[in-house]
């Protein structure tokens, strides 16, 4: 019963250079980590050298993301042990896939910081070293299926966050704002490891497909249901917290609004695409953990619970977005909106052996990709106006097209791809979801279609209220200085996006690629573990 | 005479972990919130030692889990600290009530 990494004959029969292989783009990710930590002592606190420093190790780290892609692209598994269940960490399509994601991002998150800091940028260092925590946390968030390890890697992302998030130690908003964020984290973080302990002690491993077993079990016979369900909704309150779904998302805007722009890009979209793929991931280990195809209606309640808060917190997040002045926050209120999309691809609960088993999560992955070059794009021109008129208010971008047509345009694409709309790739996002959802072809499906269908256009309001500001008023402000790096870098993710939208066969193909096989990930972890059968009963050990 | 049993345990865990979230939900001033996560964690760490405790001999997952707890407790506390120190520097009180420059 002891965890398979503290057994000596754990270690037979694993090829450990194999292993490193599999998991060296986190490795990558902690040795530049380090080697951030040794640069001020050897070349300096110049921003500029760090910033070279950590964009070498992002390079190295996804090429060596892309090479482990080819290994496993065929439903490679792995953990640090011989049981995939009973690992501790595990390689997979889907991990994999959203490694490279992430790398590409916090490539694009260094490439905004840089631009945007001075050469009297005293903080590179300890901002690069946050990052990478960060990043590191988020990569082991979605390469788990332990209790224990989901706890780490949650905390791991979460505590570097709270102090970027308060990185500008003379700015009184961000102080307040990563005070707000620490104290939501914390009381989440502490009910969910409660969660993490309850549903420890009534199914006996830390191995989720152990408990989701027991879960089952409970749900089917009502035996220890009580326990095991506040257990189960612990745990997932800790995960809805990092997704900001809709009771836990109260930190969300003002983490976003009080934190710098950067700080606010990267969270916007890592964390939140972080949580997903691992809740997505304890729901095909779920839905794998049920035998017959007829009996996944047994999981309804989960499925309506995750449906339900995905609708409340996509509602939620566009009617607050309404009234925002302020263009950080309205963002953050959109990405809330947007989390609620990605979390309906999430409530797809179907069975391994179905047809469409893989739909919701492919869905799912394209998305997060295609979120990520609309985020990317619309926080990048909302940096360069602020670090230009020093505000982030709707005000400022008032004539946006006059003053700066190289930064209105790309974000009049990224907005509209934001809504939705045909021409750009935010419309095959959410096309797929509603595709997923449509071939469940039950109740909830077709309550979350409407529920998407509605929000969406809601959303196109307070989105076009920013476009307006930039194209039909125009109040006379002078034209705006920006970096042309920057530029670029906007041009660049809306191109991208238009490009998508042309590519959308071959992208449908490779996330079908990278999510080909993770169920059968969960069912060989399901068979290889029995030993929940071997537990005593309480009584009989008292000692 | 009635031998302590698992059930003891986790009744004065889940006291615990109520009290916790009784101090959250309560206290106004930042440290006091953070003493009522620290027993909300405690009280996890009771949890997983009772269960291995009771539930089986040889169990040891729960205890190494709790160590991991403790750990992560001290962690979160320096941050919280830090943060908290910075707030007091720039607002000169740590009551989260006066923290409401963002809100909307």
């Amino acid at each position: 019963m002891t965890m398979c990494l503290a057994q000596s004959n754990a270690w037979a029969g694993i090829d450990v250079t194999r292993h490193l292989f599999l998991f060296s783009p986190i490795l990558a990710l902690i040795l530049t980590m380090l080697a951030i930590v040794a640069c001020p002592i050897i070349v300096g606190r110049s921003a500029k050298t760090i910033g070279a420093v950590a964009v070498m190790g992002i390079i190295a780290s996804f090429i060596l993301a892309l090479r482990v892609a080819g290994e496993v692209s065929e439903g490679g598994v792995s953990g640090l042990s011989t049981l995939p269940a009973a690992g501790l960490l595990l390689v997979d399509n889907l991990s994999i896939a959203f490694q490279i994601i992430l790398l590409a991002f916090m490539g694009g998150v260094t490439y905004l910081w840089w631009m945007g800091s001075s050469d009297s940028e005293e903080n590179a260092p300890e901002f690069f070293i946050l990052l990478f925590g960060s990043a590191v946390g988020m990569a082991l968030m979605v390469s788990t299926s332990n209790l224990l390890m989901i706890a780490l890697a949650i905390e791991t992302a979460s505590l570097p966050s709270y102090a970027m998030v308060g990185f500008d130690k003379r700015d009184r908003r961000g102080a307040e704002a990563a005070l707000k964020y620490l104290i939501f984290g914390a009381i989440s973080a502490a009910i969910m490891l409660y969660g993490i302990s309850l549903l420890y002690g009534m199914s006996g491993s830390l191995s989720v497909s152990v408990v989701a077993k027991h879960c089952i079990e409970a749900l089917a016979t009502g035996h220890d249901l009580v326990i095991t369900m506040v257990g189960l909704m612990c745990l997932l309150a800790g995960i809805a917290f990092k997704v900001s779904a809709f009771p836990f998302h109260f930190w969300c805007p003002d983490a976003f609004e009080g934190a710098k722009v950067e700080v606010t890009t990267w969270l916007s979209v890592a964390s939140k695409s972080a949580a997903l793929i691992l809740l997505a991931r304890l729901v095909m280990v779920f839905c794998a953990s049920i035998s017959a195809p007829e009996a996944i209606g047994i999981l309804s309640p989960l499925a309506w619970g995750i449906g339900i808060m995905a609708v409340m917190t996509c509602t939620l997040g566009n009617f607050a977005a309404y009234k925002q002045t302020s263009v950080k926050r309205l963002l953050a209120y959109s990405s809330i909106a947007h989390a609620g999309y990605m979390l309906m691809a999430v409530a797809v609960f179907v069975h391994p052996n179905s047809e469409h088993s893989q739909d919701g999560i492919s869905a799912l992955l394209t998305y997060i990709a295609i979120y990520m070059f609309m985020n990317l794009g619309a926080f990048g021109v909302v940096s360069m106006v602020v670090w230009d008129t020093g505000s982030d208010k709707l005000s400022s971008f008032t004539g946006l097209l006059r003053r700066a047509p190289l930064l209105a345009i790309p974000m009049v694409v990224c907005l509209m791809s934001l809504v939705g709309l045909p021409p750009f790739a935010g419309f095959i996002g959410k096309w797929w979801i509603l595709v997923a959802l449509g071939q469940l072809n039950n109740t909830l499906g077709w309550f979350l279609i409407i529920a998407a269908v509605f929000n969406t256009l809601i959303s196109l309001y307070y989105y076009m209220r920013i476009v307006v500001h930039m194209t039909l008023r125009d109040d006379g402000q002078p034209a705006l200085s920006f970096p042309l790096g920057g530029v670029a870098l906007v041009n660049l993710c809306a191109i991208v996006l238009l490009a998508m939208f042309g590519l959308a066969q071959p992208m449908k193909t490779t996330s079908e690629q990278f999510t080909r096989n993770i169920f059968d990930t969960t069912t060989v972890a399901k068979t290889a573990v029995v030993d929940a059968a071997t537990i005593q009963p309480i009584e009989s050990v008292q000692r | 005479m009635e031998h302590i049993g698992l059930t003891h345990y986790l009744i004065v865990s889940a006291v615990l972990f109520c009290c916790g979230i009784f101090t959250t939900a309560t206290k106004r001033n930042a440290i006091g919130i953070l003493i009522g996560v620290e027993l909300m964690l405690n009280s996890t760490g009771i949890n997983l030692v009772a269960f291995d405790r009771y539930m089986g001999p040889g169990r040891l997952d729960g205890q190494i889990v709790a160590l991991f707890m403790i750990v992560l407790a001290a962690a979160e506390t320096a941050l919280a600290v830090g943060i908290c120190i910075n707030v007091y520097k720039n607002l000169s009180t740590v009551d989260v009530d006066s923290a409401s420059q963002l809100r909307g």
